[in-house]
């Protein structure tokens, strides 16, 4: 388990690197010029000698690789830089937004969990009766509705209409600011796991070892929790950690439909004013995170399911 | 996993208790006690971070809040006026003397004098600053006495007055951490910020100017329109900046809201290529200028009620640099079919499409993303000119691409927006759009000797009257070349529930929140 752990994290270099490389060539054949945007008058209008002063601050007047090695090396001493925009310092600002970015996507992950697994377990059980056929309407219903639409009709049923809840905003970071986006959010990924729970279920309901269990008279509660669960839920892990490696680089749509002020509000805002430090610093952040949740993935498949544990040993 | 369940249902029912108890919190929070009146505000962008008036525009947000201002101002009309100084002389003709206003305190109580008003001014003209190239007019700023200072110019300049409206020479408290704490003379102190949160303030018990109306204000930073108009209609704010053009309508035949429309100082127009041909040619422009029908655009584009059509670059809202002798231009499809043909555009295989030079010719607008008006009102304008004839497509970029763009010459047209006169002076636009040597001429390749005079003339020209006739004869020259075709001048469209008193629109768009607005219960 140690080697299998120590491999994976090995594999994080070479992974990240490549990821730094692309995103920072991406962004320079881009185009648009960076050192106007940083310094744009929102009115309209640069100023020229004011474009030239930055660029030769900022060393962007330095060919592209020179900027990278040069922005590596500060990264490799753990200083991610400052925004061209706000001055402020790329780290603390994605530490900022990810914290609240992480309260969103964990709320919105137990929100999608409480819905599909439940559901898909009972559709499973109850395969095709009407039970079955209303849950998996449910699921349709939640994979096509657009999320934007989604979260507009939240404001207006409980905001404007019902008045139990604010429309939207931080505010102070409750549960009743977190609520809306949270359910907009969780539905959309609720319904792939359920669909994801129901078909895996069904599949492993009629493995022998359940036929077996059945036969020798367990009781059927047993049959499906101790037995069937366990194993069902292998592929509907590694689903849901990639959902949740999704959510915590946080939505751009819903979190701007409802001012959540997350990390998905601040890539986009620097991806429109060409902030190179924070897209570098966003992009490496997202990179780890997704490395990050495809190993915790692993792990917990290890624990799921032996077999894994052994062919790692071989 | 069973256990994750009834957890995650214990907390969700914990939710739904939480909610109730905030939702009567909230509740009373309207009649709080003591009777303190809270004015709430979603606002469209807030400060990037750092709140240092003298950093980019900064200033603009914190001056919206009623916190910093300026030495001069604009009011409601765009009239100057002075605001934290009380008048100033010439004194020669590169030297300006401001007469401070007396007895004004900082929110920190120190006192606003001559060596307030230097290191402020100082901070813009700081190596560092990034906007230090418009106030490189100035030579130096000295203290002439407690209450005045006097400002020497590099060569004579008209605008250097009006240029101390703008709130990036806020005048700030010296020595204090300007960066997270906020410290002017305005009508609102500063309380705390969250960044793409909130900004809250409250009330300044010792502004010079009167009080304000309300105890305490909070500004919301909502990115997306319709959620700002949502927050206005369940009652989470009592004003909503930038609503959404297409439920203005509706908002408008409730008696629960009041709803402010006026002209901004955003004009729209379209850069012409005059590099390219058949572009280069002054028929081929004015046939385009008539082609456009602004009404339809504002009609159809813009749903009646996100801007006005417009006549020059300078709209209604200019103040003393209108031109009164300018008429719309409206569309004329007998004129631009002869202007057409004069420039050599003719149908020749009956195709419906005109050609020239005797090849297919294809009109192209570039626009970019930034605004929601530039998409639809270029569209529309691609089906009039199509509807005389001139096949014409659309081209959507992000802004930065486009000011590539321009800056290399490829494009035919261009539509854009652009704030006029954020000091409120007529030389900030001409200057950099028509002038030689300005930076949006040279992507114009527009340049004329006679226009350049005027210009400089009217930087050297003291006299309102005088400088007025050299504007005026500017526009109508422009207007007759076309080398950039102006459109439509953008609405601010405010919301503001039926309780809030005493809100005006400026339309420079940089004062807000006034000590003027109330809140009646």
């Amino acid at each position: 388990m140690i080697e299998f752990i120590a491999r994976r994290l090995l594999l994080l270099v070479p992974v990240l690197l490549l990821v730094s490389v692309i995103s920072f060539s991406i962004i320079y054949i881009s185009p648009g010029d960076t050192a106007e945007n940083s310094i744009m008058n929102p009115g309209g209008g640069v100023d020229r000698k004011a474009v030239e002063e930055f660029r030769a601050k900022t060393g962007l007047d330095e060919p592209v690789h020179i900027q990278y090695i040069n922005w590596m090396g500060r990264v490799l001493r753990g200083d991610l830089g400052e925004s061209y925009m706000t001055g402020v310092g790329v780290s603390e600002a994605i530490f900022r937004c990810f914290k609240v970015t992480l309260k969103l996507a964990v709320v919105s992950m137990l929100v999608s969990l409480v819905i599909a697994l439940p559901l898909g377990i009972i559709s499973a059980l109850k395969k095709g009766t009407v039970i079955d056929d209303v849950c998996r309407f449910f699921a349709l219903a939640g994979v096509s509705m657009p999320n934007f639409w989604q979260a507009y009709l939240l404001i207006i049923v409980f905001a404007l209409t019902l008045k139990v809840l604010p429309s939207s905003g931080y505010g102070d970071g409750g549960i009743t600011y977190l609520f809306l986006p949270a359910v907009t959010l969780g539905t959309g990924y609720a319904a792939v796991t359920m669909r994801l729970m129901r078909s895996s279920m069904i599949d492993v309901l009629q493995q022998d070892y359940v036929r077996a269990a059945r036969a020798k008279g367990v009781p059927e509660h047993m049959v499906i929790f101790r037995h069937a669960l366990k194993n069902s839920l292998i592929p509907v892990v590694t689903v849901a950690g990639l959902n949740f490696g999704y959510l915590l680089n946080g939505s751009v749509i819903v979190e701007t439909i409802f001012s959540w002020p997350g990390i998905g509000n601040l890539i986009v805002s620097s991806i429109l004013s060409k902030d190179y430090p924070m897209i570098q610093g966003c992009v490496l952040f997202i990179a780890v995170i997704f490395v990050l949740v495809n190993f915790a993935v692993d792990i917990s498949y290890a624990y799921l399911n032996p077999r894994i544990r052994y062919e790692n040993k071989n | 996993m069973v256990m994750l369940l009834v957890m995650a249902t214990v907390l969700g029912s914990l939710c739904i208790d939480q909610d109730s108890e905030e939702k009567t919190a909230s509740a009373n929070q309207t009649k709080p006690s003591g009777q303190e009146s809270t004015l709430r505000y979603a606002a469209t962008f807030g400060p990037e971070g750092t709140l240092d008036p003298a950093v980019k525009w900064t200033g603009w947000y914190l001056r919206e809040a009623g916190v910093y201002e300026t030495l001069f101002s604009y009011d409601e009309n765009m009239n100057l006026q002075p605001e934290l100084a009380t008048k100033y002389e010439q004194v020669s003709d590169t030297e300006w003397r401001i007469f401070i206003r007396e007895g004004v305190k900082f929110h920190d109580g120190t006192p606003l004098n001559a060596d307030a008003v230097i290191y402020s001014l100082n901070r813009v003209l700081d190596d560092n600053n990034t906007r230090k190239g418009e106030y490189d007019f100035i030579e130096s700023i000295s203290k002439y006495s407690d209450s005045a200072v006097t400002i020497k110019t590099n060569s004579t300049y008209a605008p250097t007055i009006a240029s101390l409206t703008d709130p990036v020479t806020s005048i700030v408290s010296p020595g204090t951490d300007l960066n997270i704490a906020p410290v002017g003379t305005g009508p609102f102190k500063f309380e705390s910020y969250t960044q793409d949160v909130s900004l809250s303030l409250k009330k300044n018990d010792n502004y010079w100017n009167g009080t304000a109306g309300v105890d305490r204000a909070i500004i919301y930073f909502v990115t997306d329109e319709m959620t700002r108009l949502f927050k206005l209609e369940s009652n989470e704010v009592d004003i909503a900046d930038g609503l959404p053009q297409s439920e203005i309508a509706g908002l408008h035949n409730n008696p629960e809201y009041k709803i402010y429309s006026t002209p901004t100082l955003r004009t729209y127009f379209l850069y012409v290529n005059m590099n390219k041909e058949p572009l280069n040619d002054v028929k081929f422009r004015q046939a385009l200028n008539y082609a456009i029908d602004r009404q339809q655009i504002v009609d159809t584009a813009l749903e009646g009620v996100g801007g006005t059509p417009a006549k020059s670059f300078f709209g209604s809202m200019m103040s003393w640099s209108i031109n009164d002798r300018i008429d719309m231009v409206s569309r004329d499809e007998q004129k631009v079919r002869s202007l057409l043909n004069e420039a050599g555009l003719e149908d020749i295989n009956g195709d419906g499409w005109l050609e020239y030079d005797r090849k297919p010719f294809e009109l192209n607008i570039k626009t970019y993303t930034g605004r929601p008006q530039l998409k639809p009102a270029a569209e529309v304008i691609e089906a009039q000119f199509e509807s005389v004839g001139i096949k014409t497509s659309v081209t959507i970029l992000d802004k930065g691409a486009l000011e590539t763009d321009l800056n290399n010459k490829d494009y035919d047209l261009s539509l854009y927006a652009w704030t006029v006169a954020p000091t409120g002076d007529p030389d900030y636009f001409v200057s950099k759009h028509f002038e030689s040597t300005g930076a949006e001429a040279q992507k114009l390749s527009y340049s004329n000797p006679e226009v350049d005079e005027w210009i400089e003339a009217g930087r050297l020209t003291m006299n309102q009257t005088e400088r007025k006739e050299y504007y005026d004869k500017v526009q109508e020259q422009v207007l007759d070349e076309c080398p950039e075709i102006f459109v439509f001048y953008q609405n601010s469209l405010v919301g503001t529930n039926k309780k809030v008193a005493g809100f005006k629109q400026y339309p420079n768009e940089i004062t807000f929140l006034t000590k003027d607005i109330s809140i009646e219960e």
